[in-house]
């Protein structure tokens, strides 16, 4: 089976301060992967080492076939791995149809720009109704509609979404559970996510990090139940 | 009196137009960069010795004197950029660095061009030789076409800001570089473009301002200073506010040298400029 | 006590340097360097301690350069009232520019502090009938205690009237940094909003840092017009002001003693190349250079390499 992507031995940190520690993981070509854990243990920092804004001081980082470890972050969206990042305002005075315009900014996003356009606006029938308002106006949902629509525009072949559900109410956060159920048939995804059911429903595999560290693999032959989740959380490994 | 109030408005809408295109390089590379740059002025300076060298010195005449003002100073705005902006990306304290590094880099050219050039007095030809009068208040053709210009610069650059890709990334790298970065977006190259277009602008203005003044190593002090004033007044928000600041401030002096005279101006409008800031702390059109 | 031994051996040498430095044209270039000292160490107060964006500090030189150059030849005050007269005026000054100041942030210090300065040049050059205008002041009253003129014995009283004014402003400063008003300065700097969370109010403490760093540069103003005997805007002009600021840059920020010693280095330095054919203006280009090699390479200042750290 070919690696769409793979991660090995990556570690990486700000200053003095390591985060990731020799981690490794991967996604094989056609599935898509959640990654879940504490906050504050490297999920987040392994996204921004992926997306080049980060150097890994050590282990390289493969996508499809190629190293991209020492690659800047314009030539990775480029090759297709797209990163819509947490909580992210994009660009607060900028109106939605021009941030969604302008986000398809490599050659190969500008081929296929008109056809995503149209596939966002059905995806996010809210920012089609939006079109001329100011990022910083729109609500939280809604931002994270934008940030999603965006990364679509950049005709990604891997999708990284760091915790696309964060603060949402209920009602917006079923919607938006939908619109990533329709992107995953579509386009690969990896998925950082709190919600594990959410994150089950969506990927084929999981990954556990804690301490910078893969801890856990979970596939179809080991689900795990609600306690064993809370268990993971909580730490209660000592039972 | 009315003709004395013609004449200063219109005296108004020159200062204006020439404080608006003095201005919008430096607030386009304060949006964009973070960077509030203090060779703005040198760089007028050093574009109005360029077009005359081309222009005077060559004897290719004052258009091709121009296309070498602005091509000269672009050019130094990309190399400016390289060496001490780009060092200091993502420093703490960038702002104040670069307020520095740029006042060192403002020496040096005056230096170099009082060095070069030469401390005798040059002057440009005008782009337009000949008077327009409007309402019996006589202006130069040159400053008409200064006040003509300026509006179709501005608007311009805003097309360019708003509807090119290239425009977007750039007011898009000012808003955010991570997420800018992750759409595909060349952020240094973004830089180096905005920098360029920053120096370019003054280059014109430079030029612009060589035939109506004397060129000497100093002539960019007074406009930086101006330019100073305006973005500080509108605010360093956006490059509406910038042109709004450069008119009320053109208005505001033409005026007030009616009222309290020539040398007593400065003072005045440094008065205004505190209270501004002490009732509205970012700029009169800012926003907080 | 033990960290001032240093200094205060330096302080003891210099006041013995004129017994060996007899030419007074050395001796007129320690006392540049001097007054150049006080200015930076100063500054440094504002800008390095207190982080405040401060760009407009020869505003106040040049206030107390003008408030004594005025005082002494037009109102006919003793020149040794004059020079204090110009401490009094720069901290009004700093008093005056304070206010918008202490309600502003990051560029807009810079900007506002940076057009005080500048208006005050302008003033300067368009009130000509009190200033000289662009000519300046010349003929101010020099000092003198009954019949001795301090210019006598080559410049020997006016070289230890500058090495006073520094110990002083040095004591001064040294006073103020290790006070708690100084530790809150700091605390100010580095986080701002805890310091706030603390009590510490902003406004106040930028209003002090100001004012109190404007007081000596303003009496070395005043000290410099008496000296020179003249009063002229370029004390004012960007050459100066990139000397200064050098100083305080490769000397190494909040430091005190970094602008000091830079200052009295780059005095000579400056005064050196000056000497150079070719070189009066391309000094300048040499200094500015300087200053972007150090803050790309040295951000600390070059006393903290000394110290053998980069860092704070």
């Amino acid at each position: 089976m070919t690696r769409f992507l793979d991660v090995q031995n990556v570690t990486a940190g700000y200053g003095s301060v390591t985060v990731l520690r020799g981690i490794s993981l991967h996604v094989d070509k056609g599935e898509n992967v959640g990654l879940f854990g504490p906050n504050g243990h490297g999920k987040t920092t392994l996204m921004r080492v992926l997306s080049g804004l980060m150097r890994a001081s050590e282990g390289t980082c493969w996508f499809n076939g190629q190293d991209i470890s020492r690659t800047r972050t314009p030539q990775i969206v480029e090759r297709g791995l797209v990163q819509s990042q947490q909580g992210n305002t994009l660009f607060g005075d900028m109106g939605v149809a021009e941030t969604l315009e302008m986000a398809a900014f490599s050659k190969s996003a500008r081929r296929k720009a008109e056809a995503n356009l149209h596939y966002v606006y059905t995806l996010f029938p809210r920012l089609a109704e939006r079109k001329t308002q100011l990022a910083k106006t729109l609500s939280g949902g809604e931002r994270q509609m934008l940030s999603i629509g965006a990364a679509l525009m950049c005709a990604p072949r891997l999708l990284m979404l760091d915790e696309p559900t964060l603060g949402l109410s209920p009602r917006l956060k079923e919607e938006l559970a939908q619109a990533l159920k329709e992107i995953s048939m579509n386009v690969p995804l990896i998925v950082v996510e709190q919600d594990v059911e959410l994150l089950l429903s969506l990927s084929d595999r999981l990954y556990l990090i804690e301490h910078g560290e893969v801890t856990r693999e979970i596939g179809e032959e080991n689900t795990p139940d609600q306690r064993e989740i809370m268990h993971m959380y909580f730490g209660e490994h000592a039972e | 009196m009315i003709e004395t109030v013609i004449s200063t408005l219109l005296s108004g809408i020159v200062l204006g137009a020439l404080y608006a295109l003095m201005a919008s390089g430096l607030s386009m590379i304060w949006t964009t960069l973070g960077v509030f740059n203090f060779t703005h002025g040198a760089l007028m300076m050093i574009g109005a010795f360029m077009a005359w060298t081309v222009s005077e010195a060559i004897g290719l005449g004052i258009y091709a004197g121009l296309v070498a003002g602005i091509g000269a100073t672009a050019l130094l705005g990309v190399i400016i950029e390289y060496m001490v902006i780009r060092p200091f990306h993502g420093r703490a304290n960038m702002i104040l660095i670069t307020v520095m590094t740029t006042l060192a880099v403002m020496i040096i050219l005056e230096k170099s061009a009082q060095m070069i050039w030469g401390p005798r007095l040059k002057q440009l030809p005008r782009l337009i030789e000949g008077d327009v009068s409007i309402f019996g208040a006589v202006i130069s053709a040159h400053e008409a076409l200064i006040v003509v210009l300026a509006p179709v610069i501005l608007i311009a650059l805003w097309v360019f800001a708003t509807r090119t890709m290239v425009g977007r990334s750039l007011r898009a790298v000012g808003q955010n570089q991570d997420a800018a970065a992750l759409l595909g977006i060349n952020v240094p190259l973004t830089f180096a473009i905005a920098f360029g277009l920053g120096a370019a602008l003054a280059g014109l203005t430079g030029v612009l301002l060589g035939g109506i003044r004397f060129v000497t190593p100093n002539l960019g002090v007074e406009p930086i200073i101006k330019a100073m004033t305006v973005v500080i007044f509108g605010g360093l928000g956006s490059l509406g506010a910038t042109v709004g600041a450069a008119f009320v401030i053109g208005f505001a002096e033409a005026f007030l040298i009616l009222v309290v005279g020539l040398y007593w101006t400065p003072f005045a409008l440094f008065i205004g400029l505190i209270l501004v800031l002490i009732f509205r702390p970012n700029g009169l059109f800012g926003r907080a | 006590m033990r960290p001032y031994i240093l200094p205060m051996l330096a302080a003891v040498l210099l006041a013995l340097v004129p017994l060996v430095v007899e030419d007074s044209y050395t001796r007129h270039l320690f006392i540049v360097a001097f007054v150049y000292a006080i200015i930076a160490s100063n500054w440094d107060l504002s800008l390095g301690y207190a982080g405040l964006f401060n760009f407009g500090h020869l505003g106040f030189f040049a206030t107390g350069v003008y408030t004594a150059a005025i005082a002494a030849k037009t109102l006919a005050i003793t020149p040794w009232l004059a020079m204090p007269l110009g401490g009094v005026t720069a901290a009004l000054a700093a008093l005056l520019i304070a206010a918008p100041v202490a309600r502003l942030r990051g560029i807009y210090v810079v900007l506002v502090t940076f057009a005080f300065a500048q208006l005050m040049l302008q003033l300067i050059l368009s009130q000509s009938h009190i200033t000289g205008g662009a000519g300046g002041m010349v003929g101010i009253p020099g000092l003198e205690i009954g019949e001795y003129r301090f210019i006598r014995d080559r410049k020997l009283g006016y070289y230890h009237v500058s090495l006073g004014l520094l110990v002083l402003s040095t004591i001064h400063l040294l006073f103020l940094t290790k006070s708690s008003f100084g530790r809150s300065l700091l605390a100010l700097r580095d986080n701002e909003d805890y310091a706030r969370a603390r009590g510490v109010s902003i406004a106040r403490q930028r209003v002090m840092a100001l004012v109190l760093s404007a007081v000596f540069p303003g009496v070395a103003g005043g000290f410099f017009a008496i000296y020179l005997r003249v009063a002229a805007p370029e004390v004012l002009g960007f050459g100066t002001l990139s000397l200064a600021l050098s100083m305080v840059l490769i000397g190494g920020s909040a430091s005190i003693f970094g602008p000091i010693l830079a200052a009295i280095a780059l005095t000579f330095a400056t005064e050196a190349m000056a000497g150079i054919r070719g070189m009066e203006e391309a000094r300048f280009v040499v200094v500015a250079i300087g200053m972007v090699l150090v803050l790309r390479f040295a951000p600390g200042g070059m006393i903290r390499i000394m110290d053998g750290g980069g860092k704070r």
